[in-house]
């Protein structure tokens, strides 16, 4: 039991990894965990966990054939750990299925709606049906210890026959259908792996691998259990798989041939390469190793000959289901680690369980006894832990918990910030403040402050779903902003920043203050938003607006009123802005900046120039929004802070006091989705419906 | 009637309408690139692109909308269809989220939602619940500026290109995308340079890819008897043969 | 940063908008070794705080139905074990008990120590932008003071330790050690967040905060901080072992000469008779 321990512990720690994947995966969604994509859809969950799954668990079927139907009973001893073996590996198959399915708890829906037509259909019912019949199978041996269900149990066992003709008739179905899944796929799959014959060589290739599983299977038990290898037994299905994989190298070659494929098989493309490793691993070399006498004796190397056998037909699936795809050439698939530690961690869940059955239960003869489970042993104490390990069973508990939790962690810690995924720039838009200034001291009255432009809130009448009520009562805790207050927050996530404006104007001088922060240069307009010129978060913008010159509520401005007719209308064909407004600073012009024209209300002018610096005016690019308030705040509150020796007034934490509920955030977080970006408005449609609107 | 739409790429200016009322109409927000792209310009937030080839001719990409299309013949629980008017339509209630749709189209059309917890694929649907259910064109033919891509019965519209090849014969390549391939689809180009670079193969025969699958489909009844039948019949020959043997070897050492 | 814009300012150009990190390479880069501490190796520290926790709940749990499976006495004082868990975890009877000011220190240490890690706004802000929610935020100054308590009530506590011999008789290494371990984080933090006490020390001190809070978060569940989640068992756990050989609280009692009493006596009832022993000594240590 030392090494099967070890085993276990060893085992646990993929189990451990694969949570936190999983966690990953079904929190921020398939794109955060796998490298899958819309050139490459299916990768290793299903050539791996699915496809090899599948074909892996044919073990079932082959054995279950080879004593009950060709009633070979010197192969018995070994149905019981087959057939287990098959019922976990179908048991993988659908957990490593709920993974790669978008919508896992659909699953259900095949047996609802159906297309006769998809190969995948008749999959999936297939896998349904066969695991029903697999645990059906297997029932009778747990139910060997419960005399309740000896009655269940002596009619699964009278049932045997039909069930087991049931199994083979459904297995040879999918393991070939798993082939037809990518026959309406030509173009996709690499010439040497399409074939038309693809559900036959599926079928054959899933023989020799259930006979080799089989024969892998039953020397890992004995290795790990310490049990005597039926090395003699295992011979003859080594034998058996010989001839299996010489009919498939044959019919898939006959094939190659058949199709006029064979100029394909010379040739330096890496698809070519893996063909001939796939074919030396999966078919040549397991075929030379069972043929000689002297290694198929040996359980070591009968064990390793069927250990490179299995490998290879899982890697000829894992070709067939995504590795080889990439006839477009667009895009290069390489399964992510959390696919792969996610494929080992069903691999190692699924060996778990068989362990604790084969304790548990009658697989085999014999029980496998644990020397060491002794209960007068007295508990010693471990002295690096302070912990008394007592019997085997609490002393296992506690490592084995350890190594999955350590294991868990160290991929949690591994994990991205799914947010950081987008290769491209976000745009975020800037959006106007909230608030209401409200009537200012010291303005005089040519200066109009708009309302905050918080959009109507939605019928407050007591109807509405879940969600509107939730926000509804959301809103009636929020408090309202308060009179000469605004709240800066652009991005609408409610993490901003509340701005006494009433406040700074009062003390910084009335009407004369406002130069002091805001531009002041927009034409017709002498309280306008930072948000307007400042429309990105994080990028800068171009100040100039086109649409809202072209537009009929804007400028109004015909094309040929600032591009030169006649030519193409790009930026370099065009007025300069200048020629309209008249007292606007153009790009490259330098300001001496006096004391006198802080207040000018043209210009880039503010407090923040000391008075005879020379300011130059580049571009009239908008810098982002969030560094345009850093700068306009944060040089202010660093002056006002080394002044005044003052220094917390200079502190992020002045300013950003975290998220504040109120009640115009609320209203603005569900409707920012209808802010962004250009729309187009499609006309109404005709007064008549139907009649002329299908126009050829 | 067979509703489809033609697209003159001779004739595409690059504007972009077509996307943008595509966006409108089907409520779709503005997408970003991300690392699942393919970088065509289509995504699960973009149904139609404009592709700017690098002669700086746009070609517009959108769904086929195949006569046999592959990807309703693989969906295993029928999420897409082909319906009567023509467009190949996406139930999202029923829709497992398998992929294998987009694995099977040879177009590389459907894209799926990577970055949602409950992902959707995701593709062109010619407006059908929102415009053409209504007697309305789909949005991109409607916003057409140039009528560079333009909407109706299939028939006609094969006509109409047809024709148009006849008239200006220096102008066109001599076919028009999407008559024959595969069966034919409902969206149909002409055009001035080769469009082989729109699909995955460029040695796209004319047999639609469903009739692959359909022998190893149709074969299914007759194997799952065939196998059942023959297990049955192989247990009972060997049995037989067995007690036979049996039999034989009792009574040989009594005589 | 600040002392870069106030430089900007005061040379008088605009020109140099671009936010250029001026920052030299130097040989231990604290800004790195920072995001490292809050990035990989919190979400490493978190999920081992997380899943330990839940592990050592479990194994205790496990514990203690193989204790009770195999003790022939399955007769537990289920009742009186819920009011003396409750009674427990209530602070505010705890703060009635032979000693007042050491309970109001541990009850203000305990309270600052959950409130003030989970409701920092600026804890939360981390979490908005790491997985996209986050908890409701104490105001700053509520943060400030809980934090200033929490340093004042971890030092008291130490102080306490090494001065009353009759605490020092009962400590262990790590009691002396967690006080203060866990006062690191709060007075670095608080020092780091408000930086009108040392400007200078900001990228240290947030060194410090973050990876004393990182060791804090992986030793919880592997030493005796682990009584935040077990704390609610002790009871449980005492009653089971003192059934557990059967009999053998009886046997204790009738070696001590009080063979008659039930050993779930409630306290006060014990203290009438003064010469009575405290059940309660025998009383596993959680660790």
């Amino acid at each position: 039991m030392d090494r099967v321990r070890r085993l276990k512990l060893l085992l646990w720690m993929p189990v451990g990894l694969g949570f936190a994947v999983t966690v990953d995966r079904f929190f921020f969604g398939l794109g955060a965990a796998t490298h899958l994509s819309d050139a490459t859809p299916w990768g290793l969950w299903i050539g791996f966990d699915v496809m090899s799954g599948v074909a892996l668990a044919a073990g079932g079927f082959v054995l279950t054939a080879t004593v009950y139907i060709f009633r070979l009973e010197r192969f018995h001893s070994i149905v019981r750990p087959a057939v287990l073996t098959a019922f976990l590996g179908y048991v993988a198959v659908v957990a490593g299925l709920l993974f790669d399915l978008g919508l896992p708890w659909h699953i259900w829906h095949l047996i609802i709606y159906w297309n006769p037509h998809s190969p995948l259909f008749e999959v999936g019912w297939c896998v349904m049906l066969y695991l029903t019949v697999l645990t059906l199978e297997f029932f009778p041996v747990p139910a060997e210890d419960v005399s309740s269900l000896a009655r269940v149990r002596r009619f699964l066992v009278k049932m045997r026959i039909p069930l087991v003709i049931l199994g083979i008739a459904l297995s040879t179905l999918h393991q070939s259908s798993l082939g037809s899944l990518f026959l309406i796929m030509p173009y996709r799959l690499y010439p040497l792996w399409y074939s038309p014959i693809l559900p036959v060589l599926f079928f054959i290739s899933a023989i020799a691998l259930g006979l080799m599983m089989a024969i892998f299977e039953s020397h890992f038990t004995a290795y790990f259990y310490r049990r005597k290898p039926e090395t003699a037994v295992l011979a003859s299905l080594a034998s058996a798989a010989r001839w299996v994989l010489i009919l498939y190298l044959v019919v898939r070659f006959s094939d190659l041939a058949a199709r006029g494929q064979l100029h394909d098989l010379v040739g330096s493309a890496w698809q070519v390469k893996m063909f001939w490793f796939e074919i030396v691993v999966a078919g040549l070399l397991p075929v030379v190793l069972f043929s000689i006498s002297k290694f198929n004796r040996r359980p070591g190397w009968q064990w390793g000959t069927a250990a490179v056998g299995v490998g290879g037909i899982v890697l000829d699936r894992v070709n067939v289901g995504g590795l080889i795809d990439l006839s477009r050439g667009a895009a290069l698939y390489l399964p992510s680690w959390q696919e792969i530690v996610t494929s080992l961690a069903i691999v190692a869940g699924a060996v778990l369980v068989f362990l604790f059955i084969i304790e548990h239960f009658r697989v085999w003869e014999e029980r496998p006894v644990d020397p060491k489970a002794d209960p007068k042993r007295l508990p010693e104490l471990n002295p690096v832990g302070e912990t008394w390990l007592g019997a085997p069973v609490i002393a296992a508990r506690i490592k084995y918990s350890l190594a999955f939790v350590l294991a868990a962690a160290l991929a949690f810690s591994f994990l991205a910030n799914p947010k950081v995924e987008a290769t491209g720039i976000v745009p975020v838009p800037a959006h106007r403040a909230r608030g209401d200034v409200g009537k200012l001291p010291g303005i005089s009255s040519r200066v109009s402050f708009n309302s905050s432009l918080t959009p109507s809130p939605s019928p407050a009448s007591g109807r509405g779903g879940t969600a509107k009520r939730w926000v509804r009562a959301k809103r009636q805790k929020a408090t309202a902003i308060p009179a000469g207050v605004l709240y800066l927050d652009g991005d609408l996530t409610g993490w901003g920043v509340t701005f006494y404006h009433q406040r700074e104007v009062e003390r910084n001088g009335g009407e004369k203050s406002c130069a002091i922060c805001h531009h002041m240069n927009m034409p017709h307009d002498q309280n306008s938003g930072c948000y307007e010129c400042h429309r990105d978060m994080y990028q800068p913008t171009d100040a100039f607006r086109h649409n809202w010159h072209a537009s009929r509520s804007g400028a109004n401005l015909a094309c040929i009123q600032c591009h030169e007719a006649g030519y193409p209308r790009t930026s370099a064909q065009v007025k300069p802005c200048t020629d309209c407004h008249k007292d606007m600073i153009p790009p490259g012009a330098t300001i001496q900046v006096s004391s006198e024209n802080l207040v000018d209300a043209s210009g880039e002018i503010r407090r923040l120039i000391t008075p005879g610096s020379v300011v130059k005016i580049n571009t009239y690019t908008a810098v982002s929004y969030v560094d345009a308030m850093h700068e306009l705040c944060v040089g202010c509150h660093a002056q006002v802070a080394e002044r005044e020796k003052k220094p917390e007034v200079a502190q992020c934490a002045e300013c950003h006091k975290g998220k504040l509920n109120y009640s115009d955030t609320v209203n603005l977080l569900y409707q920012r989705t209808a802010v962004a970006g250009r729309r187009v408005v499609m006309p109404p449609p005709p007064a008549s419906p139907g009649g002329a609107a299908m126009k050829p | 009637m067979k509703t489809a739409i033609l697209t003159d790429t001779t004739k595409c200016i690059g504007c972009h309408l077509c996307v943008e009322a595509c966006k409108e109409v089907n409520h779709l927000p503005n997408d970003m690139p991300r690392r699942w792209d393919m970088r065509d310009g289509l995504s699960a937030d973009n149904w139609t692109a404009v592709i700017r080839r690098d002669d700086d001719k746009f070609v517009r990409k959108q769904c086929r909308h195949c006569l046999e299309p592959a990807c309703v013949a693989s969906c295993p629980v029928a999420a897409l269809h082909k319906t009567n008017l023509g467009p190949v339509v996406y139930d999202k209630t029923r829709c497992i989220g398998c992929r294998y749709c987009m694995m099977a189209c040879p177009y590389g059309i459907p894209r799926y939602q990577w970055d949602s917890t409950v992902p959707y694929i995701q593709k062109c649907v010619l407006c059908y619940d929102t415009r053409l259910k209504h007697g309305r064109e789909p949005a991109c033919t409607e916003i057409c500026p140039t009528k560079a891509t333009i909407f109706g019965d299939r028939d006609k519209l094969l006509g109409e290109a047809h024709q148009r090849i006849r008239q200006n014969p220096g102008k066109y390549i001599h076919r028009v995308w999407g008559e024959h391939e595969l069966g034919g689809t409902s969206v149909l180009y002409i055009s001035d340079v080769d469009l082989s670079f729109l699909t995955y193969g460029a040695r796209f025969g004319e047999k639609p890819l469903p009739v692959a699958t359909r022998p190893a489909m149709e074969a299914v009844p007759f194997t799952f008897l065939g196998v059942a039948m023959a297990m049955a019949g192989l247990r009972w020959i060997i049995g037989r043969r067995d007690k036979v043997q049996r039999e034989e070897g009792s009574q040989e050492p009594e005589e | 940063m600040c002392r870069e814009r106030i430089s900007r300012s005061r040379s008088g150009t605009v020109e140099t908008v671009a936010f250029t990190s001026l920052r030299l390479k130097r040989r231990f880069d604290t800004e790195a070794w920072i995001e490292f501490g809050r990035g990989p190796l919190f979400r490493l520290c978190f999920a081992l705080l997380v899943l330990g926790l839940i592990r050592i709940l479990a194994l205790t749990w496990a514990g203690i139905f193989d204790v009770y499976r195999h003790s022939p006495d399955k007769i537990l004082p289920w009742k009186e074990i819920t009011k003396k868990t409750l009674a427990w975890l209530i602070p505010v009877r705890k703060l009635w008990t032979a000693r007042p000011v050491y309970s109001a220190i541990s009850f203000l240490f305990h309270l600052g120590l959950i409130l003030t890690p989970l409701f920092l706004a600026s804890h939360n802000l981390l979490w908005q932008k790491g997985v996209g929610f986050s908890l409701p935020s104490l105001p700053q100054r509520v943060a400030n003071i809980l934090t200033l308590l929490v340093v004042g009530a971890a030092l008291s506590i130490f102080f306490g330790r090494v001065l009353y011999p009759a605490a020092r008789a009962i400590s262990r290494a790590q009691d002396y050690l967690w006080p203060l371990l866990l006062a690191v984080p709060f007075a670095t933090g608080y020092v780091a967040s408000n930086p009108v006490i040392s400007p200078r020390t900001y990228e240290l001190m947030m060194l410090l905060h973050v990876y004393a809070g990182d060791l804090i978060l992986v030793m919880i569940p592997f030493t005796k901080l682990a009584h935040c989640v077990l704390a609610p068992l002790s009871q449980l756990v005492t009653h089971l072992a003192w059934k557990f050989p059967a009999g053998a609280g009886d046997r204790v009692a009738e070696t001590l000469g009080y063979a008659a009493m039930p050993t779930w006596l409630p306290q006060a009832r014990l203290r009438a008779r003064p010469e009575a022993p405290n059940p309660e000594q025998g009383q596993v240590i959680q660790k």
